[in-house]
């Protein structure tokens, strides 16, 4: 009987083996939509590379950014505050339409004066300068800026201004001449870009089928095929490689990956992650009020020992919110985060802390070792003398008032410390408009010097003082920089690359290669 | 006949409404449902839009006719995560539900019936018992731990079966021993006390003293008349055994059914989907029992017989 | 889970004979109480001790035992055997809590099925014939997800999961007594119906509901576990067999001891638990009456 089992099993993964060309991935989440423009998760950014392009793109195989003509051939500055591109012509988008001007200046619009709430929502945290772009002629168009920006090229690669179709979009719903934010809707079920993959099938939150785009503009795509099927749990996804159900899988946390190693027909390809795994802390709560409880519930956690035991000591764990990927503004000599258990309890003890539980929130397995790192936590604060709780639920609470901790991700959205700090905590940004965190009209000068100086050191002077900030009335903590990897087959030859933003899976020409074919 | 019919129809109704109803109520217990799904970073403004765009906003009252008129012409709403039409959510998934079903009730037919018969026939020796116990551990193992440790052992041991969705025949192995563990229990005993009932009856000692072969008499004689019974118990015991079944057979083996889409649902609070979900195996298992009744009621004389 | 009760009487064995089977899971019923009230005083590491230095080792008689650590260590660095027996308790003590539940709301249901006729009656009786219609685990996920699974939240729901089988069974025997010489006899004597049930009714339920609770404990064992496998019982730390379980699959092809254990217990507990109740069946000679 178990031979049957055995050749069945085998027959099941022999299609892949024989067709070289067709990959399995087996992913820890896949997204419930697929919008370049609304997302910016941590599961999104997986998917959109491999099918839309940006107007200018970087070389993602070098850490420090070195930008490439992608849908646009050129571009320079005519003013300060406005920068002229000329397009890439003969670009086809998946659905056989012919990329133009108005499809470009439709998709940097659809952002820069967002009415559909997603859309705000992500625009203003990161392209606010930008009030629109207009179309010069069909192959020039231009770009304006509030202010003198300093991030030009980063801003206009950014995954969120990715170019889809105009036509195609507004008539997917309702009046196929407006868009509606039904169009919008409608789009993120059934996406369309220029990409060299189009997306062939897409169930959300189950399965992704990428098809070869046989009109991309680039280099054609080294693969015909790639399915991303949703397998939840670590050891199912390790299963899955081994019985040959999937090529790839993502997301093996360190303990695991002797597991992959160990199998002389598998390797594990992995990198600290350009995102920080991060505890925060509701200013407003009113038993949080006194910066110097949040001092202690900071002070108190040994991130360096989470690290030993959780990463293996793989993951990274910062001074600051700075990272090697921000060039020129990385501040690694910087010290705003430390384990100080003593003064911790010397804190609370001025606080006149009385022993009141504090709950942290945590999702089961969204953050690879969240729960874990959340319960080692809790043993943390009780040395202190702070009373913690784990609370385990999935849905997101950091808009809710009663909100004391939790953790949180802060990813680099793009290579600059705006990317990640500046986007997170910026004032009237996603934390202060959940209510946990406050500015003020000093902390919004510090953080308008930092975001829009020409000049760099003025931007990392700025940048200490915001840090200054932060250790005197924290709102976040960063823990680390998990260590992420991918297992696959020998035959596979792909790894994470220095240049991108975290989890994307590039399988674009030079990006993965295949053994044998 | 004809009123006894109508009972059963009129009941399924209103089964069916009560259901309905309890489940409108049940998601709107904690507030406007929105509040508690609040994507990442979404501010006022943005939750005022999202409740229009549900259908949140006016009375409940309001809300419920709104809901009652939806469902009576087939609408119940949007999943707030992929904000598709629930019934569409919901559809996809019938079919994976429906293959891993059938192949349950399918392998619990095939072995249960013959153990059910042997464990009747032989109750006195150990073959009996050994069924009987068989039975027993079909019962105390819960299939949530059947299906670990099959994974353990035929997965992540030998790399034997895999454990992800429905893709091949290999893919169905596991979860349908995982989901027929508890109906072969069920099952098994209950066919052969339907077995030893009837066999103690005085139509099979004629028989036998008719001299008939006793694989005739057994078959024949007695599976045929406790046939009636077991087929309504499959229509009623398993129907509802293997809706609860299936929620965690499919979640662990992220089978794409609507157990699987229940439980996902249920964690992050996707109520709409939660909501028309259960509606959906209610009006199933209904459907079922409906059936179930009304043909046991066709063959049975008394029922069948009886003046309107 | 849906209530397994058995569609037909078993036909009935000789009555007072213990087999060895039965014998064996008393012995195992009566030793995992023992265990989950003891399993404090016994054991050195609390449930929630942690040891990030000692992770996942494994239980004794493996390499890399650590000593004292019987069933090993899970993914914190905490006693797998601590944490098992204190998730029995738990899985104890929610199991009784959610049976008496049961017992109090069906008991009481159908004894006033069984004694007022009418709508009355017929009312309940529908809500006892939804509550079969509906597979119950899919309330228990619409009831927790609503209202987020605290302990008081998953009592309730254990204790709504069986009351139709008790209010069945009180009312099924209510209406065959009253139907009884002697019983009829108080009635035309002049006493009330609470006297009547009280002095009459209640004496014979006592054996149908002692073994009812009995079979209703195992499955209430197994919907507790079942829904703490899915996330939506017991939450962490705190340690439940099922959740264990749960949040133990990651770590099954590493560690399986931290699945293994709690999963051992679980069906040690059903099984005794099942046989436990049959044989009070057995013993008390009880036929349970169908409608």
């Amino acid at each position: 009987m178990y031979r049957l089992m055995l050749t069945t099993a085998l027959a099941a993964a022999l299609p892949l083996a024989v067709a070289a060309q067709e990959i399995t991935v087996g992913a820890a989440n896949v997204s419930s939509y697929l919008d370049p423009g609304r997302d910016h998760s941590n599961v999104g950014s997986q998917f959109y590379y491999n099918s839309f392009d940006t107007l200018i793109d970087r070389d993602h195989s070098k850490l420090d950014p070195e930008w490439v003509p992608a849908l646009a051939t050129s571009w320079e500055l005519i003013e300060p505050t406005i920068m002229e591109l000329k397009l890439r012509q003969g670009v086809t988008f998946h659905n056989g339409d012919a990329m133009t001007a108005d499809d470009v200046i439709f998709s940097l619009n659809r952002m820069m004066q967002a009415t559909f709430p997603p859309y705000v929502v992500r625009a203003k945290d990161r392209l606010a300068n930008f009030p629109m772009a207009e179309k010069i002629d069909e192959t020039t168009i231009r770009i304006h800026a509030n202010r003198e920006e300093p991030l030009w090229e980063t801003l206009i690669s950014l995954q969120q201004v990715m170019i889809i179709p105009e036509a195609y979009t507004k008539a997917l719903t309702g009046d196929p001449e407006v868009a509606e934010d039904s169009d919008f809707e409608a789009f993120a079920l059934a996406p369309v870009g220029t990409g060299p993959y189009k997306v062939e099938t897409f169930q959300p939150g189950e399965k992704l089928v990428w098809e070869r785009f046989d009109d991309f503009w680039g280099e054609t795509a080294p693969l015909e095929r790639v399915n991303v099927v949703q397998i939840a749990e670590t050891a199912s996804r390790i299963t899955a490689l081994k019985t040959g159900e999937a090529d790839i899988v993502t997301n093996i946390a360190p303990d695991q990956l002797s597991l992959i190693d160990n199998d002389p027909a598998m390797k594990t390809a992995g990198s600290a992650t350009a995102l920080f795994h991060v505890m925060i802390m509701n200013q407003n709560h009113p038993k949080l009020e006194d910066p110097r409880i949040r001092q202690a519930m900071s002070l108190a956690i040994d991130r360096d020992a989470l690290n030993e035991a959780l990463w293996l000591g793989k993951a990274v764990v910062p001074s600051t919110h700075t990272m090697a990927e921000m060039g020129a503004l990385h501040q690694p000599d910087l010290v705003t985060f430390e384990y100080d258990p003593e003064r911790a309890k010397t804190l609370l003890a001025e606080a006149g802390y009385d022993g009141f539980e504090i709950q942290f929130d945590t999702a089961p397995t969204y953050y690879t070792n969240g729960l874990l790192a959340a319960q080692a936590i809790m043993e943390m604060w009780a040395n202190v003398g702070i009373k913690g709780k784990v609370n385990v639920q999935d849905q997101w609470s950091g808009n809710d008032p009663e909100m004391m901790a939790r953790n949180w991700s802060n990813p680099m959205y793009f290579a600059d410390p705006f990317g990640s700090f500046g986007v997170m905590w910026a004032p009237d940004g996603p934390s202060q408009s959940e209510g946990r965190f406050n500015t003020d009209a000093e902390y919004a000068e510090m953080w308008d010097r930092f975001r829009y100086s020409t000049d760099v050191e003025i931007r990392k002077a700025a940048y200490v003082e915001l840090m200054d900030r932060v250790k005197a009335d924290p709102a976040v903590l960063p823990l680390y920089r998990p260590f992420e990897s991918w297992g696959m087959k020998n035959s596979i030859n792909w790894a994470p690359m220095p240049g991108h933003i975290p989890y994307v899976l590039d399988f674009r020409a030079g990006s993965i290669t295949l053994v044998g074919s | 006949m004809i009123p006894y019919v109508t009972r059963i129809l009129v009941k399924s109704v209103v089964t069916l409404f009560a259901i309905a109803t309890v489940t409108f109520i049940a998601t709107r217990l904690s507030g406007n449902p929105i509040d508690t799904f609040l994507g990442d970073g979404l501010t006022t403004e943005g939750r005022a839009e999202l409740i229009r765009y549900f259908q949140l906003d006016g009375s409940l009252w309001q809300q419920y006719l709104a809901f009652l008129r939806g469902a009576l012409s087939g609408e119940f709403g949007l999943s707030f995560v992929d904000r598709r039409p629930v019934t569409e959510v919901v559809g996809d998934r019938l079919w994976a539900s429906g293959q891993l079903l059938l192949a349950s009730v399918g392998l619990t037919v095939a072995l249960s019936i013959p153990l059910g018969i042997l464990a009747a026939l032989y109750r006195r020796s150990w073959v009996g018992s050994a069924v009987m116990m068989l039975a027993f551990t079909g019962y105390a193992v819960p299939s949530f731990i059947l299906s670990i440790v099959m994974i353990l052992v035929f997965s992540y041991w030998l790399n034997w079966l895999p454990v992800v969705g429905n893709a091949t025949f290999a893919h169905f192995i596991m979860p349908t021993i995982a989901m027929s563990g508890v109906l072969i229990a069920a099952l098994t005993r209950f066919t052969r006390n339907a077995m030893l009932d009837v066999l103690g009856q005085d139509f099979i000692r004629t028989a036998r003293a008719k001299g008939l072969r006793e694989a005739r008499v057994v078959l024949r004689h007695g599976l045929g008349n406790a046939g009636v019974t077991v087929i309504s118990v499959i229509g009623l015991q398993v129907a509802g055994l293997a809706a609860a079944g299936s929620v965690v057979v499919e979640s662990i083996f992220s089978w794409p059914g609507i157990g699987q889409l229940l439980v996902n649902a249920a964690l992050i609070r996707d109520y709409p989907v939660l909501q028309f979900g259960v509606i959906t195996v209610a009006v199933a298992v209904v459907i079922i029992n409906a059936v179930t009744d009304l043909s046991y009621a066709l063959a049975d004389p008394r029922i069948r017989l009886a003046r309107s | 889970m849906a209530i397994l009760a058995d569609p037909m009487t078993r036909p009935r064995r000789k009555t007072g004979r213990t087999d060895f089977i039965q014998k064996i899971a008393i012995g195992l019923a009566v030793l995992l109480v023992a265990l989950a009230v003891f399993a404090p005083v016994i054991l050195p590491f609390g449930p929630l001790d942690q040891s990030l230095l000692s992770r996942l080792r494994p239980p004794l008689g493996f390499e890399r035992y650590l000593s004292g650590h019987f069933a090993g260590t899970d993914e914190l660095g905490r006693d797998v055997l601590a944490r098992a027996l204190h998730g029995l308790r738990l899985t104890l003590m929610l199991a009784f809590a959610g049976a008496l539940i049961g017992l109090v709301i069906g008991g009481t249901l159908g004894l006033i099925a069984g004694l007022r006729r009418g709508w009355v009656e017929d009312a309940i009786m529908s809500l006892v014939d939804m509550q079969i219609a509906i597979p119950f685990t899919l309330v228990a996920l619409l009831i927790l997800s609503l209202l987020g699974s605290s302990l008081t939240v998953l009592v309730m729901v254990l204790g709504i999961a069986g009351w139709e089988q008790y209010a069945r069974i009180v009312r099924a025997e209510v209406r065959r007594l009253s139907a009884l010489p002697f019983i009829e006899a108080a009635w035309t004597a002049g006493a009330g119906p609470i006297y009547a049930a009280w002095r009459h009714v209640l004496p014979n339920l006592v054996s149908p509901l002692v073994v009812q609770f009995t079979l209703a404990l195992s499955n209430i064992v197994i919907l507790e576990s079942t829904l703490s496998f899915l996330g939506l019982g017991v939450q962490p730390p705190q340690p439940s067999l099922g959740s264990m379980v749960g949040l133990g699959r990651d770590y099954m092809p590493t560690a399986p001891w931290i699945v293994l254990t709690p999963a051992v217990l679980i069906v040690a507990l059903t099984f005794s638990v099942q046989i436990l109740g049959d044989w009070l069946r057995d013993r008390a000679d009880v036929r349970l009456h169908d409608r």
